[in-house]
């Protein structure tokens, strides 16, 4: 039986307001995602009645919010399998985890060592290593996978003895391809490299096992994946967050300080500096709670549903190009010719239906595709057929009034 | 030589705007203006009048005769060439002082294109607004 997403409405109100006098359809969770009551809810009652510092006062209230804080981090292990809790790093968001580890690494890189990324790259896993290449002297090289993402014998010629860091996306943010993880790691984890992945578009559809995946690093944002902004994960294997240089520095990632030296706290805190996000935090378990509490393959056969009902609606039209793929994305990216993607975002905004026009932070795959940017419609559990209808309707709509006669 | 502004009175581009009730009226009538605004041709098209800060490119030609200036703009996308015939309409054979002084933000809102404004989407607005107050 097809999953049924009304079930899942009443827990995000924010969904059932009008936009411009239209039922809101909002369809840009790739950029994030809404997020349920019981998320909100545990901000709430953080701020109510936990709140205090955590790891310092000796009080009732920080040794709660203390205790929440870290159980918060053992929730977040669990979610994604990570051995143990000590592996999760709290950070900003994905960016923030990756630059984390791009200057982390920074002291092991010499010139002439290689850093390898694929070319669907979202920029925050680009830029951090395109600058830690100029400041080492590295040499930043960019494994060429097609918008299918399909594997070719001859990318194993990428992998060289000098490959230290390979870093690639799970699945792309701008046309939703998913890449082909499996042998690009094993390739890299036989040459040594450091293996990190962009799990940003990923945490939300798929269930996440790091023991399996055996990456190095892996990095993922809250708010795309019904948490809170401004909080992210960096997951590592113990022997590779040990190896980072902290690029942050003061209170909390320390043992002891005087005026001449400073001895570093054990992981995680030794990566952690200064006080935490500790509503992110919390908000982040509560949302880990809320998909573990789903059924996770019935959730992600729906947003597949919702996406491969985009593609064949709008494939049948002859003057849209797609770029993502037919089968199992949870978005459908695409342009028209002739008619700029803003012009279309416009007319779909003023029907509440909201998607994502541009570059998608992902300005070397636009000149891959050949196009300066695209419109992106974007699933999470919530869509309903109607919305996926909807947003194609509203579309052909907008092309029929934009296209000059 | 050609009015810039195609056919189009100012006074009849207000009017337009201002009847819109909705957002869906306001695309609807920019798209029709859009179709007022002669196009640049390609060696027009260049980078010196490119308007930095726009999502979209939008070029503006910017002249003067007898004290007064003129103006020629043009961009890829429909909308914008609709937002220009309407921004264009307000300076249009105006002295430059004259076009200092005025609000153009606030006028702009008044044609309802205050959404057009706003910091995400309209930079672009923004930056041509200071582009025509510029000497």
């Amino acid at each position: 039986m097809a999953f049924d997403p009304s079930s899942l409405r009443p827990l995000f109100p924010i969904l059932s307001q009008q936009a411009y006098d239209h039922p809101l359809t909002y369809l840009d969770n790739a950029a994030t995602t809404q997020k349920p009551l019981s998320v909100l809810d545990a901000i709430q009652h953080y701020y109510r009645h936990d709140n205090a510092n955590v790891h310092r006062g000796a009080h009732c209230l920080s040794d709660r919010a203390t205790n929440r804080f870290e159980q918060a981090r053992n929730t977040v292990a669990h979610f994604i399998n990570a051995p143990e809790q000590s592996h999760i790093i709290w950070t900003k968001g994905a960016t923030e985890a990756i630059n984390m580890v791009a200057f982390g690494l920074e002291h092991l890189l010499e010139e002439g060592d290689e850093i390898l990324i694929t070319s669907l790259e979202h920029h925050a896993n680009l830029v951090p290593w395109q600058q830690l290449a100029f400041r080492t002297g590295a040499r930043l090289r960019v494994l060429p996978l097609t918008s299918k993402g399909d594997w070719a014998p001859e990318f194993s010629r990428y992998f060289t003895d000098r490959t230290r860091i390979f870093a690639a996306t799970q699945i792309s943010n701008a046309i939703g391809t998913t890449t082909p993880l499996k042998i690009m790691l094993e390739h890299a984890k036989q040459q040594g490299a450091f293996t990190l992945v962009d799990g940003a578009q990923a945490v939300a559809h798929y269930p996440i096992d790091v023991r399996t995946l055996d990456c190095d690093f892996y990095a993922f944002s809250g708010h795309k994946m019904y948490g809170p902004t401004g909080i992210g994960v960096l997951y590592g294997k113990n022997h590779a967050l040990e190896v980072l240089m902290p690029y942050q520095t003061g209170g909390e990632m320390v043992r002891h300080v005087s005026h001449h030296a400073t001895e570093f706290n054990v992981l995680p805190y030794r990566l952690e500096a200064g006080t935490p996000n500790i509503e992110g935090v919390i908000g982040l378990a509560a949302a880990c709670d809320f998909l573990s509490a789903q059924d996770r393959n019935a959730l992600l056969a729906w947003e597949h549903t919702l996406a491969e009902h985009v593609y064949s609606r709008l494939h049948k039209e002859g003057d849209i190009e797609i770029y993502s793929p037919e089968k199992c994305a949870t978005l459908v990216s695409l342009s028209v010719p002739n008619i700029h993607i803003l012009d279309l975002n416009a007319y779909l905004d003023s029907q509440g239906v909201a998607v994502r026009a541009g570059s998608h932070c992902a300005h070397p795959l636009m000149a891959q595709l050949g196009v300066a940017g695209t419109l992106r419609a974007s699933f999470a559990c919530y869509n309903t057929m109607e919305e996926a209808n909807r947003f194609c309707d509203v579309l052909l709509e907008a092309i029929d009034l934009l296209s000059d006669e | 030589m050609t009015d810039s502004l195609g056919q189009q009175k100012p006074v009849n581009i207000k009017a337009q705007l201002q009847a819109c009730r909705s957002k869906e009226e306001t695309f609807k009538a920019l798209v029709t203006l859009s179709k007022t605004l002669p196009r640049l041709s390609a060696e027009e098209k260049i980078e010196d009048n490119k308007i930095k800060g726009c999502e979209s490119a939008v070029w503006l030609i910017t002249t003067e005769t007898n004290g007064v200036r003129h103006f020629k703009a043009d961009s890829d996308a429909k909308l914008m060439r609709g937002v220009l015939v309407a921004i264009l309409s307000l300076v249009e054979g105006k002295t430059l002082t004259d076009i200092q002084q005025m609000d153009l933000k606030t006028e702009l809102a008044e044609l309802n294109l205050a959404s057009y404004l706003t910091s995400s989407r309209s930079n672009g607005v923004l930056a041509i607004c200071s582009q025509l107050q510029r000497t």
